[in-house]
């Protein structure tokens, strides 16, 4: 007590003057409150492990420098897979059995272009830089980010590139109206402050050799991409007006759009029900033809990502579904048409989907001027060494690493999804295993104790966990939060914030951008809605709800970096705090058991 | 603040709500005010998981002026004063059990007695500060039966104070006896559930709606798992020039049967169930404060506590069909007094 009341002015009566804090009340309890941050399942579900729970959390806040830094240490182009990445994140997202995911694509995209416009450089998470060299072949999304990852752990890397400019599929495949080349120009530009060297017109067999490589470089990362499109095998696919739509796509993006537009002809069949065929259905509606998209399955167990199939047909695209080419139809060596059979769908098969059964005599004709077929694609080997692949991909082990050698692999050419942001993680994982490797741990026990360390549940490898001093690492990395561990009770329905587009009809006339991207007040909107599962935010519940005011929001005061900490002298175990905890931070563990500190 | 009528239509589904959050404190900010000047304090022995201490740190951190508080007995009163330690940092009185309103019908008279003879500090000994709150924190025991002859009293005097009643709705300080706010077929030690028993046979008293008409200028029902509601109403009770009354509703771990972190959760669903619906009456209008959208019913929140499980019995049906029944015709008797004004935080 502080004030200056003198006891013998006071009528008589009973003063205490002594505080409750001498009981130290923590001894009733056999249940200890423990905090813990779990992995959300959109960091795990995310394949190159986005830190996306802190990344929206520090948008939320408006500083963007430290969300960039956080996202730009796991994925190196933000600007890029802000916009062409099929989000499995999304999918994960708990809000979504709330009221709608949180449009973390579009916030990633914001934070991408903001900082281009702000100029931002990326400095290396290492300080010293190693003397040892690695090259990396193939400039794509793989390549790339693994040049990035390497130069970041201060290793020198150079990187082999076919085409004359780097990029692989991002800049030979996705169209301008996707990705613009200019984003992906500015997004490349990281490589260089990072002195990654870009050899371009660099073709391993052919400008390069694959012994000057073994013998110059102390290890090897190889991502060469798929670029060999499979073929349809029916009657007529040599026909003039047959083309892949890899081919298709580069000869677009190589600046042959006018003479490729005017041989293509009115009516264009697209084969096919991936991206590469949205891809190019979008393309050829942007040229002006009428695009018919055939598909074997349905539109539901099309490969692409939802939003392109929908894009592609509010832009004016048909889709036939259920149908399987069986012989494309020419006159005078030309395409004027494309006979395709009926399809049902039978049991599921090694994918899960169900299978195309023909359905005999049901085939009909299509007219056509061109069929343009995207209905996978395979690697193309030449140039590399025969042991290094099998006749589809070059096999890996758990690092990606080839048959135990200097050789690491990543990107469409490994067993892995064909997308984007897999690449970029395979890319991440190979500087991880090579960083490893040229430090002479790849071999040993240590790595495997680290891979425990830096591995979230679905098998993505965390930059940030791998640089960070192991005692400093908050979130357990083996606990995906589920929603059935939120308490619900704390959030408030708020609608996604959906991302503005051009309409169909405007977009469809020319090649620019589709959607222009949210501006701030959006952004933080959509960062605003994020639960942040299983990752304590501050929001102050366990505080003020302690009925023994033994939370205190002395930050670190446990020594681990949380906003509160608790004062086991007067908790008594309630467990309050862990029932009101909105996210699942908190847990209760039995007194004694050892567990939680 | 907003509030709206839509056409003093009182039915639910046609009530227009407002949203418009009117600023009160946040969480941080309360936080902020306990670090400025901790209240109250730990090592008290309530039970582990009791919802009184959460309601009156979040009272106490509500306010920012200089704090009266004056207790009945009660769990509140003896757990937190064991001779010689108190876990008050506030001047706290104490009197006995019937006396709570009358003891702060005192402190406030007194301290502006004192102001108007404008007494100097030398006289005193002690500063006046230009301003108090007389706050009292009473049970349901000391509020609803033995206090209620003061209370009324002091209500109908007018003074300017506000009266706090965490209702844990028996007298749990003595071992879960029914009090007059006990909920009917609840089990108590004095109403106890058995063979020739189905816990307590008689209603449970209205005490909002009797502070109600005592006139005064604000009342309110609240709950300690709705904090922002619970600290507006506490900043519109200080604000009030006159008496102003706040039921809360307590859950009591050992009294009710539950687990202790569910405290929270069980106050909750009291409110989602409409079982204790939050409302104010602010100069005689009723606001609803809490329209759930998706009403559960009331066997939700009695499913939580051991105190009503023999109603979940197949063969007590009728009486869980009853008590639905009574709580339904209770939220539509509200509902008509609020004529469709509603105000959530």
């Amino acid at each position: 007590m502080t004030t200056a009341i003198r006891p013998e002015s006071l009528p008589p009566m009973a003063i205490t003057w002594d505080s409750t804090r001498v009981n130290k009340t923590g001894s009733w309890r056999y249940l200890r409150p423990v905090y813990r941050d779990k992995t959300p399942p959109c960091h795990a579900g995310c394949p190159t492990t986005n830190e996306i729970e802190r990344v929206l959390y520090w948008v939320a806040l408006g500083d963007l420098d430290r969300a960039w830094e956080i996202l730009t240490a796991e994925n190196p182009f933000p600007a890029i897979t802000g916009r062409v990445c099929h989000h499995p994140c999304e999918s994960r997202c708990n809000r979504g059995r709330f009221d709608e995911a949180v449009g973390i694509r579009e916030v990633e995209r914001f934070l991408g272009d903001w900082a281009l416009r702000a100029g931002k450089r990326v400095e290396p998470l290492v300080p010293k830089k190693s003397n040892k060299r690695v090259a990396v072949v193939g400039g794509g999304p793989a390549g790339l980010a693994c040049a990035y990852h390497l130069a970041r752990l201060g290793h020198a890397a150079t990187v082999f590139e076919a085409n004359p400019e780097p990029g692989g599929v991002l800049r030979y495949g996705i169209p301008n109206y996707r990705l613009p080349k200019s984003v992906l120009k500015a997004e490349l530009h990281k490589l260089k402050d990072l002195d990654v060297e870009i050899r371009t017109n660099a073709r391993v067999g052919q400008d390069v050799s694959w012994d000057e490589l073994q013998r110059q470089y102390d290890a090897i990362f190889v991502a060469t991409g798929v670029w060999k499109s499979l073929p349809l095998r029916v009657p007529g696919e040599d026909l003039k007006g047959v083309l892949s739509g890899l081919q298709f796509l580069k000869a677009l993006h190589q600046g042959q759009g006018q003479p490729l537009s005017e041989e293509l002809g009115e009516r264009v069949v697209v084969v096919g029900g991936g991206n590469t065929a949205m891809d190019v259905a979008r393309t050829a509606l942007r040229l002006g033809k009428r695009v018919v998209i055939a598909y074997r399955r349905t539109r539901a167990e099309m490969p692409a990502i939802p939003e392109e199939i929908e894009e592609a047909l509010a832009e004016g695209a048909e889709l036939i579904e259920r149908v399987s080419p069986t012989k494309i139809l020419g006159e005078d060596g030309r395409v004027v048409g494309i006979e395709l059979q009926k399809m049902r769908l039978g049991e599921p098969d090694e994918s899960g989907r169900r299978r195309p059964v023909p359905i005999e005599g049901s085939e009909f004709v299509l007219e056509a001027d061109t069929v343009i077929t995207a209905i996978g694609e395979a690697p193309d080997f030449a140039g590399l060494p025969e042991e290094l692949h099998d006749e589809w991909v070059v096999p890996v082990d758990e690092w990606g690493r080839v048959l135990r050698q200097k050789v690491f692999a990543g990107g469409d050419v490994i067993d892995q999804p064909h997308t984007v942001v897999d690449a970029l993680a395979s890319g991440k994982r190979a500087a991880i295993a090579i960083d490893l490797f040229l430090k002479g741990k790849l071999d040993r026990k240590e790595a495997d104790e680290i891979r425990r360390r830096i591995e979230l549940p679905q098998g993505g490898l965390s930059m940030r966990r791998y640089v960070e001093d192991p005692g400093a690492l908050l979130l357990d990395n083996t606990r995906i939060v589920e929603y059935e561990q939120l308490n619900p009770a704390y959030f408030q329905k708020i609608a996604r914030t959906p991302p503005q587009e051009r309409p169909p009809e405007a977009r469809v006339r020319d090649f620019s951008e589709v959607k222009p991207g949210f501006d701030w007040d959006e952004a933080l909107r959509e960062a605003e809605r994020c639960l942040h599962c299983g990752v304590c935010n501050g929001c102050d519940n366990c505080f003020v709800f302690c009925p023994d005011l033994a939370v205190t929001r002395n930050a670190g005061a446990d020594g681990r970096g949380y906003p509160y900490a608790i004062n086991y002298d007067y908790c008594k175990g309630c467990g309050i705090c862990v029932q009101e905890c909105p996210r699942a931070v908190l847990e209760l563990v039995r007194e004694g058991s050892g567990e939680g500190g | 603040m907003t509030v709206t009528n839509s056409n003093g239509n009182a039915d639910s589904a046609t009530a227009t709500i407002t949203r418009a959050v009117p600023r009160v404190k946040t969480l941080k900010e309360l936080a902020a005010q306990e670090e400025r000047e901790k209240r109250f304090q730990g090592g008290h022995s309530l039970c582990a998981g009791c919802s009184i201490p959460v309601m009156v740190r979040s009272v106490l951190n509500t306010i920012d002026i200089p704090v009266v508080v004056v207790n009945a007995t009660g769990c509140l009163e003896v757990a937190t004063t064991r001779y010689p330690t108190t876990a008050w940092n506030v001047p706290w009185l104490h009197v006995a059990f019937e006396n709570a309103a009358a003891a702060a019908s005192g402190v406030e008279v007194a301290f502006r007695v004192l102001k108007r003879k404008g007494r100097t500090a030398q006289e005193l000994g002690f500063e006046l500060p230009g301003e108090v709150r007389v706050v009292v924190f009473g049970g349901d025991g000391g509020t609803y039966d033995i206090g209620l002859q003061a209370l009324s009293g002091a209500l109908e005097r007018g003074h300017r104070f506000t009266y706090i009643c965490y209702d844990n709705e028996a007298y749990m300080n003595t071992g879960n006896q029914r009090s007059g706010a006990t909920p009917p077929l609840a089990h108590t030690t004095t109403t106890p559930v058995g063979r020739e028993s189905l816990g307590k046979l008689q209603q449970r008293k209205d005490l909002t709606e009797i502070a109600v008409a005592h006139h005064v200028p604000y009342v309110a029902q609240a709950s300690i798992s709705h904090w922002q509601d619970l600290v507006r109403k506490v900043e519109a009770a200080l604000r009030a020039d006159g008496p102003s009354f706040l039921n809360v509703l307590a859950p009591c771990q050992r009294g009710w049967g539950y687990e202790p972190c569910l405290t929270v959760e069980i106050a909750r669903l009291a409110v989602e169930t409409r079982f204790w619906p939050l409302y104010e009456v602010v100069e005689g209008e009723y606001r609803l404060n809490a329209l759930p959208k998706k009403p559960k019913p009331v066997s939700e929140w009695l499913k939580t506590q051991k105190r009503f499980a023999h109603l979940l019995k197949p063969e007590n049906r009728h009486l869980l069909d009853e008590l639905q029944l009574q709580v339904d015709r209770e939220w539509e008797k509200l509902l008509r007094r609020c004529e469709g004004r509603v105000l959530e935080v």
